[in-house]
């Protein structure tokens, strides 16, 4: 019997917390910095704004090709909400630069200058109650890509350094309702975005963050809502270019 | 004691359960994935794009301007309708992907991934045991050289040997000369693809891109797509290749009118990519005008090939076998084809002579019997400049027997074959060209197609008169099915047309098609391989695109002429702008300028 104590307790020990290092500590990659976005997929629709209507790709459901067709802009900047395509079902896709830095020990920053927005990713419970462009941002590191484990297990203990690589997991609810696409594809307080932030090494030395999206919309779409963007580190800060949002 | 087993079991399955989340090998991309829903540049339909929506892609002058002489029409060639797709552009399509993993059978060491896109790119494999990747004179093929590795959950896999495919199926196209690195990123049922493509003839910057895939849990069971090529447009001239000429494209504005897109946007190019371009298709005025400048080749000099050499220009000799009894030389000038068998060698043609002792021990490594035959495609020194040697090096047993023994020389060295024009121009009988007696060929011809049963197999030898020179001829080997075309087909640069010595542009397209005529290929690929006069072992493919080149060259060129033209105007259009980056070539023995004035010659000459 002491001897089954005994091998229990090795068990046990061995999912014992042993990692009491803050998010920021145990970031698997540094995502700290300038970067510019590559505008590489849905050129048409981002770097142009669509005409009315043109909603192909996004899984509108019926209330949602009924809003988008609404779409009015100048009503929008009559009622100030020139951002409503700079929200975080979005931003991630708007021409941008973003400037990143670690707000704290818990908490990343992201900065756009295209339409000037500022995303808290906050690990932990996260603080505030949403109902802006940006909601609610709960941030983790997500290091079972593929492999079945959930990141909690790791916070438990599970030896990171033997893992190479992880990403960043953000899921943001609480929006206030917004623009999938700058042409008044809506989306609503309802939804949820999922995102996943990943690093890429080049061997010429680029490096590239990867956002991959998945925008969950019961008010407005079908079904979930997949694209998947791409940034490239910059040096410095020479071409942030900070300009306010813009409804057309 | 159970209860100490319960807890054994309790411990050794949190241990393996650890061994799974720690996989040494990484994580395990098999099963069935397939793009998600198509959600994501669902504008380019089945990945075609529409006509002229370049945006967005880091495209060249050169990418630019083949993509503004691309018609659809184009599709209906024989060579074109069967294409194979190409990483990144296969993950675009709206089909299936499957991913399994080949192992060891003893160690259980993963050796590679394989791929099986649902369509138009055969089996693809991604080597995880670390080796090297083949040598620039290798074949390409529609799927590349692939080779892995992983980190953390992502795989990343390095692909060279790709083939001349297409970013988009609206004449947006990836060199061969571009290289892949792509990121299989996953996250539980999703893959997100990023791939950066570089490629130094169709791109200004790196491409970044990303595709979403999806696991599919069932297999789709759709793995398959038959495609056979048919005629299309009964009676086709085989020396048409429908294209537009530059700032004559008619559908150019179907796409911008239909989106209300500028011009200049739609017309890609690096700067189409940043943020910063929005500003700049604020200014219409500005944005037309830079769009009108891009649709013809920017005033100046030709750009020179950016293509990487596939000689590798060591001083040695590199034997490549291209298939069956078949071998490729590379380093000594033009290409040596050789083929062995239970008889004395046959080689075509001899290399620039000077690395003759190295090609002769290269041979040797090849056959232990004395070379037999030398056949010569043209009179050119850099294929026939090891002639003496090889001669001397070898005997014909044929030659040495019978009635033949009356010669003193009979037998003796190997026996060199030609077309009579080639024996023409290496003796001075036309022409100035004077060489070494020794290494004329002495085994001549005239008649069209000259035949050999040699080391067991069919050997045709097929006079292409007119092409680079009046002497030219391809020699196939049918049952090895490879074609050494000497530089009728050059995959490193543009076809040395010699009209003093009797090429004419008529007669190398004619060339290169009566090569298209005797190939067979599955999609482009594999079945009859091409030993070219210079440049990498290629198939079908590269043929029919040095064909649709020297059309479409040829086509300018004649436009030109027809309203006039002087060879300078000629020259200063740059009617090769699109072609040059991979081919052409601003010093040396054939340059750019040479070529189109060839062309211009010969055209003129026969106007």
């Amino acid at each position: 019997m002491r001897f089954e104590i005994f091998l229990l307790g090795i068990v046990l020990l061995g999912q014992a917390p042993q990692n009491r290092e803050t998010p920021k500590a145990r970031a698997p990659f540094d995502m700290t910095g300038y970067w510019v976005s590559m505008v590489t997929e849905d050129w048409r629709f981002r770097m142009i704004t669509p005409l009315k209507g043109d909603y192909l790709g996004i899984p509108l459901n019926d209330e949602g090709r009924r809003v988008a067709n609404t779409w009015d802009p100048a009503k929008d900047e009559a009622a100030g909400e020139q951002c409503r395509s700079y929200g975080a079902a979005n931003v991630m896709r708007v021409p941008e630069r973003l400037h990143i830095t670690w707000q704290d020990e818990q908490a990343l920053k992201v900065e756009t200058d295209t339409g000037m927005q500022t995303r808290l990713f906050q690990f932990g419970v996260p603080q505030g109650q949403g109902g802006n462009w940006q909601g609610v941002s709960k941030a983790s590191w997500d290091f079972d890509a593929g492999f079945g484990f959930a990141a909690e297990q790791f916070d438990r203990g599970f030896p990171r350094g033997r893992m190479r690589g992880g990403a960043l997991k953000i899921i943001t609810t609480k929006m206030k309702p917004g623009y999938l696409r700058k042409n008044g594809v809506p989306y609503s307080a309802n939804a949820v975005v999922t995102e996943y932030y990943d690093l890429v090494v080049e061997r010429n030395g680029d490096i590239y963050l990867v956002v991959t999206t998945t925008v969950e919309d019961p008010t407005y779409l079908a079904q979930p809502y997949m694209t998947s963007t791409s940034f490239r580190k910059q040096a410095d800060a020479s071409r942030w270019n900070p300009t306010p949002c813009t409804s057309r | 004691m159970k209860r100490f087993f319960a807890l054994l079991l309790l411990a050794t399955g949190f241990a393996f359960g650890q061994g799974q989340a720690y996989n040494p090998l990484g994580l395990d991309l098999s099963g069935y994935w397939s793009q998600f829903a198509r959600q994501q540049d669902a504008g380019l339909g089945t990945a075609a794009g529409d006509l002229g929506d370049y945006g967005g892609v880091p495209i060249s002058e050169a990418g630019r301007l083949l993509a503004l002489a691309w018609s659809a029409s184009r599709l209906t060639l024989p060579q074109h309708q069967c294409v194979g797709y190409v990483t990144p552009y296969v993950f675009s399509g709206p089909g299936y992907f499957r991913i399994w993993e080949e192992r060891d059978p003893q160690t259980q060491e993963l050796i590679a991934i394989k791929m099986r896109p649902y369509a138009a790119m055969p089996d693809r494999t991604i080597w995880m045991d670390g080796r090297p990747h083949p040598p620039a004179y290798a074949l390409h093929t529609w799927a590349g050289f692939s080779t892995g590795e992983y980190e953390g959950n992502i795989l990343t896999v390095y692909t060279t040997h790709i083939k001349r495919g297409q970013f988009r199926a609206n004449g947006l196209a990836q060199s061969d000369e571009a290289m892949v690195v792509e990121h299989f990123i996953r996250h539980g049922d999703r893959v997100t693809h990023f791939s950066v493509v570089t490629d130094p003839i169709g791109l200004d910057e790196p491409y970044p891109k990303t595709v979403n895939l999806v696991h599919v849990p069932n297999d789709p069971n759709s793995w398959t797509m038959p495609c056979d090529d048919a005629e299309i447009i009964p009676g086709q001239a085989k020396d048409r290749v429908d294209h537009y000429l530059w700032g004559q494209h008619p559908f150019l504005n179907e796409f911008v009118d239909k989106h209300k897109i500028p011009l200049l946007g739609t017309l890609g190019g690096p700067e189409t990519m940043y943020p910063e371009f929005m500003a700049r298709l604020k200014d219409a005025e500005a944005s037309d005008a830079a769009a009108k400048a891009k649709l013809i080749p920017a005033p100046g000099p030709p750009q020179p090939s950016r293509a990487s050499d596939a000689d590798p220009h060591d001083g040695e000799i590199h034997v490549i076998q291209a298939q069956g009894n078949v071998y490729m030389l590379v380093g000594d000038g033009g290409n040596i084809a050789v083929q062995i068998g239970n008889e004395g060698p046959m080689v075509v043609d001899s290399g620039a002579g000077r690395l003759s002792d190295k090609v002769i021990a290269a041979i040797r490594t090849l056959s232990n019997k004395p070379i037999q035959f030398v056949i010569n495609t043209s009179f050119h020194p850099d294929h026939t400049g090891g002639n003496v040697k090889l001669h001397a090096a070898g005997m014909d047993p044929e030659a040495n027997g019978g009635n033949l023994r009356t010669f003193a020389d009979a037998g003796v060295g190997a026996t060199m074959m030609a077309h009579l024009n080639v024996l023409n121009r290496m003796s001075a009988a036309k022409g100035n060209a004077t060489t070494a007696a020794d290494g004329w060929p002495t085994d001549t011809y005239t008649q069209g197609r000259r035949r050999k049963l040699h080391n067991g197999e069919a050997v045709e030898i097929f006079y292409q008169p007119n092409a680079t020179t009046d002497g030219d001829s391809i020699v196939h080997f049918r049952r090895s099915d490879v074609i050494v075309t000497g530089d009728i087909f050059n995959s490193s640069g543009y076809p040395f047309i010699d009209v003093k010595n009797g090429g004419s542009v008529r007669g190398e397209i004619a060339a290169l098609n009566n090569i298209l005529d005797k190939t067979v290929s599955f999609r482009q690929e594999g079945g009859t391989l091409i030993i070219p006069g210079h440049g990498r072992l290629c198939n079908e493919w590269e043929v029919t695109e040095y064909r649709d080149m020297m059309v479409i060259i040829r086509d300018r060129v004649q436009a030109m002429i027809s309203k006039g033209a002087t060879l300078q105007q000629v020259l200063a259009a740059r009617v090769s702008a699109d072609y040059d980056a991979r081919f052409g070539s601003n010093a040396g023995p054939w340059t750019t300028a040479m070529f189109i004035e060839a062309v211009y010659t010969s055209l003129k000459e026969k106007s």
